[in-house]
């Protein structure tokens, strides 16, 4: 009988230390959840799955080697907090000089596999008026989008209404696919993220 | 005593059938368990009295071996132990094999669970399936889908399990199909071979939960035979991160179809 108390008390020291690292939350489900820490040190191009865009194309991570990536997680039926994710976006995109913004990838990945097919996306990127060169709208494989937020550090989760739960991140990565920038929250300071990719590329 | 003999005719009776529509040889070939839907009720916080519904799904019958995953390397050289990239696992990713391509058998026995693997690598192999790794809701339902012909019989099993819970000893696991677990549906060693990667193994509302005694104790106050198990996993789970690699984690696969060219339990071969 001791072994299994000592058995469960070893796990609860590891949960009570967790639940001491999580900010605390009030218990409603819609709110945003902390991103999930990442290893800035290894590059996300080793994920070598397919992923199609909302012009029905092929993307793999690895194709965008060699130019900096601002990416994204949202899904396309979030109507409050996601359009303000995007315009995040778009406004770290806009506020770099356009002769940049011609070297930048932005991929804008939706985790909501079941509903977000590549027609959705498109007309998605058509109502945010962001259907333009550079700007991919992503669905994939559900097991290969999941892999791919949990290396950004994403955390998602349906709830019983067929919303998400879901961290609001966005994430520049470096011409090898590292993580260089993390800004988590909506409407925060993108300055520093925009300078980061404008040294990338006059480090090029 | 007349539970153990049950035990004993329902068992060979399995073995009986599970001969019967067991593919012919082919061992590294995953059976696929059709697991229809229901609902359970979890030990998780959830809404007072609402069960959790989970659709239909298909899952490995037995956890994923070394000889299979020794396949999935041979075929994917970029999950070998020497070559997968840091980012995907820690140190210790199948660190008992012998080499890349060797796991050394005498040791480990081929029809073993693999374990040393990570949450990615056991994803990826899912994947290269034609698969996924089930849920968590997917595999807490599955588990608890057992019979027991009496209290007797379900006590003996809880009091198993305590045993087996407070010391996975990761150095002789048995063989996969070797515990005698086994789900009305016919998905075997849930309980007892190894702990297992699910999906979403540290649910988000895992943040929410501050696991304190009341609420170990409130969790095996359910009253079920599985609240105890199911709450030490639950909590073992939360410690894990996607790149872990320990002895006492395997894992299967679920599937939204049965593959074309796979074999099916409960009369859905195609």
């Amino acid at each position: 009988m001791k072994t299994i108390i000592a058995f469960t008390l070893s796990f609860l020291g590891i949960l009570s230390l967790e639940a001491f690292a999580q900010h605390s939350h009030n218990g409603h489900e819609k709110e945003a959840l902390n991103a999930g820490t990442v290893h800035a040190d290894h590059s996300l191009y080793h994920l070598d799955s397919e992923f199609t865009d909302h012009r029905n194309e092929v993307v793999k991570l690895g194709d965008l080697q060699g130019e900096p990536v601002i990416v994204v997680l949202f899904y396309g039926n979030c109507t409050q907090v996601c359009p303000i994710l995007i315009q995040d976006t778009w406004r770290l995109y806009s506020s770099l000089d356009e002769s940049i913004q011609q070297k930048v990838n932005v991929l804008a990945v939706s985790f909501d596999t079941e509903n977000d097919s590549p027609d959705v996306l498109k007309k998605y990127a058509e109502y945010e008026e962001l259907d333009i060169p550079g700007w991919h709208f992503l669905t994939g494989k559900h097991t290969d989008i999941k892999m791919l937020a949990t290396m950004l550090g994403v955390k998602y989760q349906q709830t019983s209404d067929g919303h998400f739960a879901h961290s609001n991140l966005v994430t520049v990565l470096d011409t090898e696919g590292k993580v260089a920038q993390r800004v988590e929250g909506l409407n925060q300071p993108l300055e520093k993220a925009a300078r980061i990719i404008e040294e990338m590329l006059k480090n090029l | 005593m007349r539970s153990q003999t049950n035990i004993s005719v329902f068992a060979s009776m399995l073995i009986f059938v599970m001969t019967a529509f067991m593919p012919e040889s082919v061992s590294s070939q995953a059976v696929k368990v059709s697991v229809p839907a229901g609902s359970f009720h979890s030990v998780l916080p959830e809404v007072k009295g609402e069960p959790i519904l989970v659709d239909s799904f298909y899952m490995d019958e037995i956890a994923v071996t070394n000889e299979q995953y020794l396949e999935f390397v041979k075929a994917n050289p970029e999950w070998r132990r020497s070559e997968i990239p840091p980012i995907f696992t820690n140190a210790g990713y199948l660190r008992e094999w012998r080499s890349d391509l060797d796991p050394g058998y005498e040791n480990l026995g081929e029809d073993r669970p693999v374990t040393r693997v990570s949450w990615y690598a056991a994803n990826e192999y899912c994947s290269a399936q034609g698969g996924r790794l089930p849920t968590l809701n997917e595999w807490e339902y599955s588990a608890q889908l057992m019979n027991f012909n009496s209290e007797a019989e379900m006590n003996k099993f809880s009091a198993g399990l305590i045993n087996w819970y407070s010391g996975i000893d990761v150095n002789n696991l048995q063989e996969v199909g070797s515990t005698q677990i086994e789900t009305i549906h016919g998905v075997k060693d849930q309980f007892g071979l190894v702990m297992e990667w699910v999906e979403d193994f540290k649910p988000i509302i895992a943040d929410e939960l501050s696991l304190d005694c009341g609420t170990v104790g409130r969790m095996n106050t359910l009253g079920s035979v599985y609240s105890y198990a199911a709450s030490i996993r639950y909590i073992t789970r939360m410690s894990f991160n996607p790149k872990i690699t320990t002895g006492m984690v395997g894992f299967r696969c679920a599937y939204d179809e049965p593959a074309p060219s796979s074999q099916t339990q409960n009369g859905e071969s195609l």
